[in-house]
């Protein structure tokens, strides 16, 4: 067991999205971090979605973020200093777009480029939202096409026109801000990030423990058509086996749903969106206040339901 | 038989090398060996998709992944299907979902009539093509699915406008034929021996 102490309100226990520790009866802090070598070639957009994707785990608590330091790992000797000013620039930016303010940071040389970002925000101590907290008569929402891991595979393979770079990446950098502000106005039981897990992953995590089951309507689920026809010539990373191996026991697909779509489902993804658990009655109103607030890829994708117990039914 | 020994290789590599092979040397059958589990399901299917037919086995801690060609497959298949002797090649082409003008819900049920009736055509309907509005006959949820299903059954080739359902955002919600392009519209017009344009 790790040390712990009253204040603590998520911790390691939980191993959410991010830690949350009691101030006062009012406020509590959240704190993350997330760093990783580079997902894109290009320096400035690799800092902004190294900077989304380390803010968004405030947002899935239900924060704000306030402050964040850089994490920097740079092979000084072989790559020109001018790619980390890039990068670091595009972090900055991204803060900024945030409301965030950059306080400090730390870098070391290293072989392997890495970059990051530790970020703290503030939330009301009864207003976290967590992995868990699933109601039965819920429905889900998530808030950014999948299908990220597979497009970034097949870029790796050459196999992507420019414009699908560009339509990726401004995917990943696009910050969970707005979401989380919308959904906050909302009856919201649950909350995360779809990340490395995939969304098939992450909502393993939800339902586990819950006592309830999950219905997945798997043609409402947003996916780039892209990466339906990249997954259907074998080019997957390899994450999306691993998931899909890891949480098989957990998943039953219907006959119905065509294998690449199950890929996707299973697609790990970078920086991805908000996968929401919010009172059924609230669901369309909350999906029609996200596309008025311009994230418009939001859909209701299924449901919460009393059984099958702790199983993910796919249709 | 081709070799291709990818193990070592993380993907996508493992599928680029595959490619790269079939390309420059289009052979027959081709035997690639991976040595972890997602490599052998990424070539796999990226070996199905390029219409061979696969094998798999386990050799040690490697796959083995065997395709096999047969022949161009996809072109012959399609020629057996083909209406033979003195059968004319009438082409249905569908503009819109529905048939005529007037009533919005009369002309769907024309539309639907008319699909369920086509087959009195017999051995001389050749291709149904879907453009424009008529693609969202194509897709999940439309009156007729079930039917383009059993016509395709029979070796009717169905072509759907791929930039249509890319225009309707439709592409993944297609059921039913061929996902198409306005050369092979065109090349089935010039072939058929009749035209029908709704």
């Amino acid at each position: 067991m790790f040390p712990t102490d009253a204040n603590v309100i998520v911790g390691l226990e939980r191993a959410d999205d991010a830690g949350v520790y009691k101030i006062s009866d009012d406020l509590a802090l959240i704190q993350t971090v997330d760093f990783f070598t580079p997902i894109v070639d290009d320096p400035y957009s690799f800092g902004q979605i190294a900077a989304a994707n380390a803010l968004s785990d405030v947002y899935a608590m239900g924060g704000v973020p306030k402050t964040a330091m850089n994490l920097v790992a740079f092979p000084v000797k072989d790559m020109e200093i001018g790619i980390l000013r890039r990068i670091i620039q595009g972090g900055l930016d991204k803060l900024t777009e945030a409301g965030v303010v950059l306080i400090g940071g730390h870098s070391i040389e290293d072989r392997e480029l890495k970059y990051g970002l530790s970020v703290t925000g503030t939330v009301h101590p009864q207003r976290v939202l967590t992995k868990n907290g699933l109601r039965a008569n819920d429905r889900l929402v998530l808030t950014k096409p999948l299908g990220t891991g597979i497009v970034n595979t097949a870029i790796k393979a050459g196999m992507a026109p420019p414009e699908l770079v560009e339509q990726v990446t401004r995917l990943m950098a696009a910050l969970n801000r707005t979401a989380g502000e919308v959904m906050a106005r909302f009856d919201v039981h649950a909350c995360t990030d779809v990340t490395g897990f995939g969304l098939l992953g992450h909502l393993a995590e939800m339902v586990s423990g819950s006592g309830l089951g999950v219905h997945i309507d798997s043609r409402k689920v947003p996916v780039m058509v892209e990466a339906l026809t990249y997954a259907s010539m074998g080019l997957i990373p390899a994450g999306a086996y691993r998931n899909r191996e890891f949480r098989e026991p957990m998943v039953v697909f219907a006959e119905a749903v065509e294998r690449s779509r199950q890929d996707a489902l299973f697609d790990p993804q970078t920086s991805g969106g908000l996968l929401i658990s919010v009172s059924g009655t609230q669901a369309g109103d909350l999906v029609k206040a996200l596309g008025d607030a311009g994230v418009g890829d939001s859909a209701e994708i299924g449901a919460v339901l009393t059984g099958p117990e702790e199983k993910i039914w796919v249709v | 038989m081709k070799e291709i020994d990818a193990r070592g290789l993380a993907c996508p590599a493992p599928v680029l090398q595959t490619k790269a092979t079939l390309q420059e040397e289009k052979p027959a059958a081709v035997k690639v060996v991976v040595d972890n589990a997602a490599s052998q399901q990424n070539v796999q299917r990226f070996l199905e998709s390029q219409g061979f037919q696969t094998t798999l086995k386990q050799q040690g801690a490697d796959f083995l992944v065997v395709g096999t060609c047969g022949s161009e497959p996809r072109e012959h298949a399609q020629a057996a299907t083909e209406p033979e002797g003195d059968a004319k090649k009438i082409m249905v082409l569908c503009a819109t979902d529905r048939l005529g003008f007037g009533d919005d819900e009369l002309g769907l049920k024309l539309m639907v009539n008319f699909l369920r009736t086509l087959k009195e055509m017999g051995p001389d309907l050749w291709r149904l093509v879907f453009v424009n509005n008529g693609v969202k006959l194509a897709i999940d949820g439309s009156e007729v699915i079930e039917d383009l299903k059993a016509y395709e059954k029979t070796g009717l080739k169905i072509l759907v406008c791929g930039t249509c359902l890319n225009y309707f955002k439709l592409l993944d919600r297609k059921q039913v034929g061929e996902t198409t392009n306005m050369l092979d519209i065109v090349t089935a017009a010039q072939l058929a021996d009749k035209v029908i344009t709704l």
